[in-house]
């Protein structure tokens, strides 16, 4: 993949990282613009870990990342990335006895936001971005599972940072949730960069302008949701029976299989691609 | 550090200050202290030069929770699955080390809160001296060096169970301190020297409070840079923190010595002879017969003194008491055989200043003077009533002629004197006439009177003219919770309580008429238990003849169990 440096982005070129024998990165490139990218890829893809270099918590063995043209490597430049982020990681982890707003607080501070009054007011404005206004007296402890999903994203939002890297960020949301937080992403003001990692295809689908998909440690398609969406054209048919020879066949909502494959029958009946079947078909050329 | 990360670091200090303050083990370990300080000064006189260490012991046990609360806060991030999260952030590992570092300043209300709860105690119980700003600071830094150790275990192991651990670790000095004795106790982050509460006042830089207090500072200080540098990756700030590390030991080590200088040998001259030669060092105010001669710093006390021996004595005829006076005098239990005291100093010295001591008037006989323990007297709660007696007790024997002093050191715990035993007023009824006297300065109703005296047990003996009777441990006689006279009166027998006790039944003003009308002969060594019933009208208890078996039968001791006294003849 091809990349253009600019000031206004996030550019990676020959990102390599090895746990052991584990190659979790070999040698990516990418360009992520201001706007919402979706990261799509299998469990073990090297996501997860190259959102973590993103975020400067993690170090790559080879390659260079520049992040608004700054570079991680340097010790100053990697304190300004990090006061223009806000960081999901995959697993967190809660102060189970703090409140949520001493939490966010306290998270607001590790961000440098350092007056106590505009402290306040960015606390209050996160907590109504996830719906959780009343919740700031409450202890983490006493917090459902999904809630306590909304409170993760809160404190990434914290200070609206330029550059915002939510790892599975949907994870133990309900359908309203998932889609409030689409909502809410896509209205999030100054245009920042954000990187999005979901399983959910649907979830790119529906907000995402740019997607990667990522395979064994390399990115393996960036382009639109609809570019990898028609990238299956052809190699997506429905049909009463199911077919051996598709590399995945499911029944459909009204009763027909849905195959993807390589060699669609003579008299398949070709149906329209989805992000997912796009997604799927990569996958499964990879496996072949 | 930019002006924005400085605030950041000051904003997160003040959140783990704040938390800090309280902190639900803090706050335990506030009151823990305090009961640490209670139990140490409960039952003596407090002195701010023994108080203001005590105090600091106290403060020993709000370390060890701060030292644990800390690292619990240091480790939180990680412990919490938060790290990634927190690494994140512009704010580094080392500025938030730093932050929970300046957040120690959260204990410091802790640490005041015990000092200000000591001091209120103190003064209620009348506390004499100055307090040692030195050793109170000392006894604040000592809590921030807990706290600043467990930042530093916090940065490397995080689980709860570590704290813990390093809470102990850093407790098991203290408790063993009393292992140790010469200067090497002061390498011990506390230590409460045991003959401080017994000094007639304070020994100039004996504890060395300021080099102690300093050398907790250098802890706390190498305790920080060890944190920092367990989180510190830039190869300038590491150096820059092996630097302060290696000053901070530096100092240790300079002040460790400063500690060890033994204490001059003028100023332990001075001491020894101020505790050896009493009657140079205590100026005496007269009062009627009786002189009551008290270290200048205890002055204050002589008016708690007066009252019960007034008590006593105005039961006893003017006649009774012309020409004859009675001498209330402090006495010091103070040993030269303590390292911690008079390390440094030759042996041969140490003996001289020893066999000073021992030579004490408060260790030959006496039938003119009541010495009481310096540092016991005045006492509060249960044991006030006790001391309150025991004075009372020895006013009254002086008053009935029978000895006040019997040099017997029973009330000393560290001096190893010549025990001369105790005389025995076997029936005597001057004995009874001393206990009732003493009785109606106990101030004490007569069914608490009878209640707060510990029964016959039957446990306690003693071998007259080769008879077996049964004594009277009177209330306080080595009574573990303070000793109130440096050597006892006569030893008191079960026969002379008995008789005491029936009399407290009758009238007072019955009994005080008796007693005047004949007053030489109750005194008399030959007037009997019996003839003294007789004249008040009562008959004589029965006396428990010794020790019963299960079935009620006497038992009989080889003689050789118990050794022999005199009888009080004089």
């Amino acid at each position: 993949m091809t990349v253009d440096v600019r000031n206004d982005g996030v550019l990676v070129e020959g990102l390599s990282r090895r746990y052991g024998q584990i190659r979790a990165l070999d040698g990516l490139n990418l360009n992520l613009e201001r706007g919402i990218t979706g990261l799509l890829g299998p469990n073990g893809a090297g996501k997860s870990t190259l959102m973590s270099v993103l975020a400067t918590v993690n170090e790559p063995d080879t390659g260079q990342v520049s992040v608004f043209g700054l570079n991680p490597r340097n010790g100053g430049e990697r304190v300004e990335i990090r006061r223009r982020l806000g960081y999901l990681p995959q697993e967190l982890g809660y102060h189970r006895h703090f409140t949520v707003a001493a939490f966010l607080d306290y998270v607001a501070i590790l961000k440098e936001i350092v007056g106590r009054r505009r402290r306040a007011e960015e606390v209050a404005r996160v907590l109504a971005l996830v719906g959780m206004e009343r919740f700031g007296r409450r202890r983490i402890r006493g917090l459902s599972g999904g809630f306590r999903q909304r409170l993760a994203i809160a404190q990434a939002l914290l200070g609206s940072p330029e550059l915002l890297i939510l790892d599975e960020p949907t994870a133990g949301l309900d359908t309203e949730q998932r889609l409030r937080f689409r909502e809410l992403l896509s209205n999030l003001p100054g245009d920042p960069v954000i990187v999005l990692s979901t399983h959910q295809a649907d979830d790119i689908a529906a907000i995402c302008p740019r997607v990667v998909v990522m395979l064994d440690g390399q990115v393996r398609f960036a382009g639109t949701p609809a570019a990898l969406a028609e990238s299956a054209a052809g190699h997506v048919w429905t049909a009463d029976q199911r077919n051996e020879s598709a590399h995945l066949s499911w029944r459909d909502g009204d009763a027909r299989w849905r195959h993807i494959g390589d060699h669609p029958p003579a008299d398949h009946e070709a149906a329209k691609p989805t992000v997912e079947d796009g997604y799927l078909m990569l996958s499964q050329t990879k496996e072949a | 550090m930019s002006l924005v990360s400085t605030r950041a670091v000051i904003g997160l200090a003040l959140v783990e200050a704040s938390r800090l303050t309280r902190s639900i083990l803090v706050l335990a370990g506030l009151v823990a202290g305090a009961l640490m300080v209670w139990v140490l000064v409960y039952g003596s006189q407090p002195v701010w030069w023994n108080g203001s260490w005590a105090i600091g012991y106290g403060q020993t046990v709000v370390s060890m929770a701060v030292l644990i609360a800390a690292q619990f806060a240091t480790g939180r991030a990680h412990r919490d699955g938060l790290a990634q999260l927190y690494d994140s952030f512009p704010s580094s590992a080392g500025r938030r080390t730093l932050a929970h570092l300046i957040g120690l300043a959260g204990a410091i209300p802790a640490a005041l809160v015990l000092i200000g709860l000591a001091t209120l105690v103190f003064e209620l119980q009348g506390v004499l001296g100055t307090p040692e700003l030195a050793a109170l600071v000392a006894g604040i830094l000592l809590v921030l060096a807990g706290g600043a150790i467990g930042v530093a275990i916090g940065t490397r192991f995080r689980h709860p169970l570590a704290g813990v651990l390093g809470g102990f670790v850093w407790f098991i000095p203290f408790s063993q301190s009393n292992r140790w004795t010469g200067s090497i106790t002061w390498l011990f982050p506390w230590v409460k020297p045991d003959q401080l509460a017994g000094l007639p006042g304070p020994l100039t830089g004996y504890p060395p409070a300021a080099a102690h207090a300093v050398e907790l500072a250098a802890i706390l200080v190498l305790a920080g840079a060890i944190a920092l540098a367990a989180v510190t990756v830039a190869r300038r700030s590491r150096i820059g923190l092996v630097a302060v590390a290696a000053a901070a030991i530096a100092t240790i080590v300079v002040t460790f010595t400063v500690q060890s200088q033994p204490v001059s040998t003028g100023d332990l001259n001075q001491l020894v002879s101020t505790v050896a030669n009493p009657s140079s060092a205590q100026p005496c105010t007269i009062s009627g017969e009786v002189q009551y001669c008290l270290y200048p710093a205890f002055d204050s006390k002589t008016a708690s003194l007066r009252s019960p021996v007034n008590e006593v004595l105005a039961h006893v005829p003017a006649a009774a008491q012309s020409g004859r006076t009675l001498t209330i005098s402090q006495y010091s239990g103070l040993s030269a055989d303590d390292s911690t005291l008079t390390h440094g100093h030759s042996a041969q010295q140490v003996a001289a200043w020893q066999n000073q001591l021992l030579n004490a008037p408060a260790n030959s006989p006496s039938s003119s003077t009541v010495y009481v323990n310096l540092g016991s007297w005045p006492t509060s709660g249960q044991q006030a009533a006790d001391a309150r007696f025991d004075l009372a007790l020895g006013a009254a024997e002086w008053a009935v002629g029978l000895p006040t002093n019997t040099g017997a050191g029973a009330g000393t715990s560290t001096v190893a004197g010549p025990v001369s035993p105790q005389c025995v007023p076997l029936n005597q009824a001057r004995e009874a006439v001393a206990i009732w006297l003493a009785a109606q300065a106990a101030e004490l109703p007569p069914s608490p009177f009878q209640k707060s005296y510990r029964s016959l047990d039957n446990s306690e003996f003693a071998q007259v003219n080769g008879a077996i009777i049964v004594t009277w441990p009177y209330p306080g006689e080595d009574d573990e919770d303070g000793d109130y006279f440096a050597s006892p009166g006569p030893q008191t027998t079960a026969a002379g309580y008995l008789l005491a006790q029936a009399m407290t039944k009758l009238p007072t003003a019955h009994v005080a008429s008796v007693l005047s009308a004949d007053w030489d002969n109750w005194t008399s060594a030959r007037t009997t238990d019996t003839q003294l019933a007789a004249a008040l009208g009562i008959s004589m208890p029965a006396v428990p003849s010794g020790l019963l078996g299960p079935s009620g039968q006497v038992l009989t001791l080889p003689s050789t169990m118990i050794p022999p006294q005199s009888e009080c003849t004089a």
